[in-house]
């Protein structure tokens, strides 16, 4: 199959597209920029994510851990984290999932009664299955509303895909060699069985003259000709055979798998992860985007209700991370291999960098500038019917702590470069 | 499938050629409708293979549009301009003059008029069964965005117009050159032409539910019963073939016996 | 052709080059069923009970098992009435059963297998052929509808869950999966994710009270029973109303078109 796509490929791309096939081949997202901004600046804040691995071979796995903070100014357009599943985003079942968890727990059903405002941890244990160049993200979803994607990471699978397997021991003793072909050839049998009994049945009917000598047969009252004696005598037969045959399926099914239980679905529960305690409140004053300059402005009041000094040193939001670059704690908070396109380059501008003093209140801007607002489709926001941004700010105390903290509001649009 | 053709009246007693098959069912057109179509949902199929998971995941990506909008502004004027040109051209060359239709060239046109309704089936096989599911594979598989994925974008976008090329051509076709056929307007036909046709508007209902509800993709939500209710149509198509049946049997002994035909009606 | 044939042929008194006419018809009008309905009843089930059908995960005892058959049963049971009504042929449910069966394996290849990546233990189909053969045979010794519908449309649905059992019933012994029970069903909706398609999302059975014998699937199958008998009332007169003959006059002015007035 690999094969004909290849040489399809190559086909499809000199006669129906020529040039641009070659030219359009580097960048492809799975589909998280198309969704809608407010989706991915006020509910899930994905920060923490890591990938064990980056290049892995068929059936050799990848960890993906990380944390989300549920974000308090929840949208109204997306229901509430009532039922919740941890999942994760790749382009198909590229990968087979092994584990997952949430909070430590197994995270194979879904879980209900999440909060807003509060964080949780994931761990997703992903075993590679089809060769190629995957984005890889972790991702929930809510009931009502559908999936929430954190930022993704190109990983490549090498080898071949006919060498998966995903084998199982049945708590009953049966010995499952592989997931992918379990029962496929009996349900292939049954089914094959069914079709020939039926398209006997079918023939038989179909063999004689058909529908316009019937059709005046039945007008001339010759009923007695279309439905004979030996026609209801087999009509006999394959009724005792198909009740026959459907309840000597199910013996038989019974006596080969004694032991079988229904489908498992109950919902999982486990409380957020404990509140750190807070050490800075924020009073949100506004927010700019500056559509030309690509560039999101807010001020805000700070006030540092903690017994140290604080600085800040991120701004977070839809995946994408504006770091302080002046502060060397919060550069050491960016893992080296974090994909790169969701680094702002240019840093978080702010617009009093020093250290806020414990029971301090400062006035502060932040400067976030990227053309990742435009890339990853963000400034749709000035659509919206509910134009709110909001975002995570890490806060950093001289020991390199980290403390993180929630802020957002309404965000007005500036059209000329001022 | 035949033109029309101006009716002269045939000797009855004709032998040889107008006594075989093969004079009244002509499958050449019809053989070539269903390669093109065989061709063109191949076509598609591979299309979607080779470039849905490399660049049809992004609605906003540039590649999106390159590789799968070029499609839909490729496809729908294509397939919709063929529609209008076939059907003017049935419509211009009608036949002017049905009552003096000759029993061979009615019967004739009964069964290109079959082969129209064999073809239209064949293009409702690929959207009610082959892409319909595909449209499964993918929308329940990845994240949805917009209304243009490269599912939609054959299944909605090249499928109807396919569909609604054949099912209004063969109801042109019947009414400009089968007598009973324009006399009166079949109700079935109408049935099974009209509501595979409203499967198109009906897009709004599907995508408006799509836009604001923001649902997880359930294949059996009640958002997509508007297509369960309008296929159920289909059903419409052996009532046309009972109004067939109805004039081809007096068609076949007038052709072929000595019993004088009914009227057309 | 066998003297059967032969007498059929002689009572419909149509002329030899007819009779070989109506047989190519015959032969189109076959395609044409075959075709049409493989998209129509498929589109039917699919927009109605596809998740079912489509997820061994969905596959469980109280949903599954009542609405599936419900919904196989609809446009066959019209298949059948046409069928039945006017050419006395009592094939409309099997030929709807299998036509259905064959589009979905069709699609479950070239769809979810080629094209998703997912393994065909992900989308094992079911089928109603036993209920539909046992619905087309009741019905041609009983010769009534009325008594299809009481008899037929219930066994339809009876038998529904022991004819799919035989094919479905490895993917349910038991799996322990961290620390918890699982079918194997469970596991392969977990292990080949679905971005699309979160756990949460199966209308499936959430537990159940009071049983006969543990198991709710068999209250399920007579439920489903008592609707089909009723739906199949309800579509063997949608059959027959859908398949009118019925003309309504075309204009003068339509008629001077095309020489007819």
């Amino acid at each position: 199959m690999a094969a004909i796509v290849r040489a399809w490929k190559l086909v499809l791309s000199m006669i129906v597209l020529g040039a641009l096939a070659a030219e359009a081949l580097p960048v492809f997202a799975h589909g998280e920029r198309a969704q809608e901004p407010y989706l991915r600046t006020r509910t899930a804040h994905w920060y923490d994510v890591t990938w064990s691995a980056d290049k892995l071979s068929v059936n050799q796995e990848i960890v993906v851990t990380g944390k989300f903070r549920l974000y308090s100014d929840w949208p109204d357009a997306v229901q509430l984290p009532e039922t919740v599943f941890v999942s994760n985003a790749t382009p198909g079942p590229v990968f087979a999932r092994v584990d997952s968890y949430l909070n430590g727990v197994p995270a194979r059903q879904s879980f209900r009664d999440l909060e807003v405002g509060r964080d949780y941890e994931y761990k997703m244990v992903l075993r590679a299955r089809i060769p190629g160049r995957y984005h890889v993200h972790p991702m929930i979803a809510i009931k009502g509303s559908g999936p929430l994607v954190g930022p993704g990471r190109w990983i490549n699978v090498g080898g071949t895909a006919d060498d998966f397997n995903y084998s199982l021991t049945a708590i009953s003793g049966e010995k499952i060699d592989d997931l992918e072909t379990w029962g496929v050839s009996a349900a292939l049998t049954w089914h094959s069985i069914w079709l020939v009994i039926a398209a006997a049945w079918i023939l038989w009917w179909v063999r004689r003259p058909l529908l316009i000598p019937r059709y005046l047969a039945l007008k001339k009252e010759r009923e007695d000709l279309l439905t004979t004696d030996t026609d209801i005598k087999l009509g006999i037969v394959v009724l005792v055979v198909a009740v026959g045959l459907a309840f000597y399926g199910y013996n038989w099914a019974q006596s080969k798998y004694p032991r079988t239980v229904p489908l498992q679905a109950g919902t999982m529960y486990t409380p957020p992860l404990p509140v750190q305690s807070p050490v800075v409140k924020i009073r949100f004053q506004e927010a700019k985007y500056d559509v030309p300059g690509r560039s999101m402005r807010m001020v805000m009041d700070v006030t540092n209700i903690s017994d140290k000094p604080l600085r800040l040193g991120e701004f977070a939001t839809a995946s994408i991370r504006f770091v302080n670059h002046q502060l060397p704690a919060a550069k050491a908070n960016v893992a080296a291999n974090y994909p790169a396109e969701l680094v702002a380059r240019n840093g978080l501008g702010i617009s009093d960098d020093s250290e806020i003093k414990p029971g301090e209140t400062k006035q502060i801007a932040i400067d976030a500038t990227d053309a990742a607002w435009e890339i990853e489709r963000l400034t749709s926001f000035l659509t919206d019917v509910d134009s709110k941004v909001g975002g995570l700010l890490f806060f950093f105390d001289p020991e390199g702590r980290r403390h993180i903290a929630e802020v957002g509001g309404p965000i007005l649009p500036v059209f000329k470069k001022s | 499938m035949s033109t029309a053709s101006v009716a002269i009246p045939v000797p009855r007693e004709s032998s040889g050629a107008d006594r075989k098959a093969g004079h009244y069912v002509r499958f050449n057109l019809f053989a070539f409708g269903v390669i093109v179509m065989v061709a063109m949902f191949g076509a598609f199929r591979m299309y979607q293979q080779v470039f849905a998971w490399e660049y049809g995941l992004d609605a906003t990506a540039p590649e999106f549009e390159t590789y799968w909008m070029t499609l839909v502004k490729i496809e729908i004027p294509v397939l919709f301009g063929l529609g209008f040109v076939c059907w003017g051209y049935l419509w211009l060359t009608r036949d002017r003059n049905m009552s003096a239709l000759t029993p061979k060239v009615e019967l004739q046109r009964y069964f290109s008029f079959t082969l129209w309704l064999v073809a239209y089936t064949f293009a409702i096989y690929f959207i009610g069964s082959f892409f319909a599911e595909g449209d499964g594979v993918w929308h329940q598989t990845v994240l949805r965005d917009t209304p243009f994925t490269p599912s939609h974008n054959v299944l909605f976008y090249a499928c109807i117009p396919t569909y609604i090329f054949f099912s209004v051509g063969g109801f042109v076709y019947a009414i400009t050159r089968l007598p009973a056929f324009s006399r009166g307007i079949s109700v079935a036909h109408v049935l099974a032409v009209l509501g595979p046709v409203l499967i198109l508007p009906n897009l709004g209902f599907n995508e408006w539910g799509h836009a604001y509800w923001l649902t997880e993709e359930i294949f059996s939500h009640p958002l997509h019963w508007g297509f369960v209710v309008l296929g159920w149509n289909a059903l419409a198509l052996p009532g046309v073939a009972l109004q067939m049946i109805q004039r081809m049997v007096p068609l076949f002994h007038e052709v072929f016996g000595d019993m004088p035909a009914k009227p057309a009606d | 052709m066998s003297p059967n044939s032969r007498e059929i042929l002689a009572v419909s008194e149509l002329p030899p080059e007819g009779a070989k006419l109506s047989r190519i018809w015959d032969w189109c009008v076959v395609a044409a069923v075959a075709l049409l309905f493989m998209g129509a009843i498929h589109l039917h089930v699919m927009l109605t009970v596809g998740d079912w059908d489509m997820f061994i995960d969905w596959k469980d005892r109280q949903f599954w098992v009542l609405v599936t058959p419900v919904s196989m049963l609809m446009i066959p049971a019209a298949l059948q009435a046409v069928f039945w009504h006017y050419f006395r042929l009592p094939i409309g449910m099997t030929l709807g059963a299998v036509l259905l069966l064959i589009a979905t394996w069709i699609t479950r290849y070239v769809g979810w297998h080629l094209w998703g990546y997912f393994p065909f233990t992900m989308g094992v189909p079911a089928t109603m052929i036993a209920g539909a053969l046992a619905c087309d045979a009741i019905l041609l010794i009983v010769r009534s509808s009325l008594l299809t519908s009481t008899f037929g449309g219930f066994v339809f649905a009876l038998l529904f869950y022991p004819s799919n059992w035989a094919s479905l019933a490895p993917y349910f012994i038991p799996i322990e999966h961290q620390g918890m029970v699982a079918s194997v069903a469970d596991m392969i909706g977990y292990v080949f994710p679905r971005s699309g398609t979160p756990e949460y999302i199966r209308m499936i059975e959430r537990g159940t009270l009071r049983t006969y014998e543990g198991t709710t699937v068999w209250i399920s199958s007579f439920f489903a029973g008592v609707i089909c008998i009723f739906m199949h009332m309800l579509w063997w007169r949608i059959g027959l109303a859908f398949s009118t003959q019925r003309f309504v006059d075309s204009s003068k002015r339509f008629k001077k078109f095309v020489g007819l007035a």
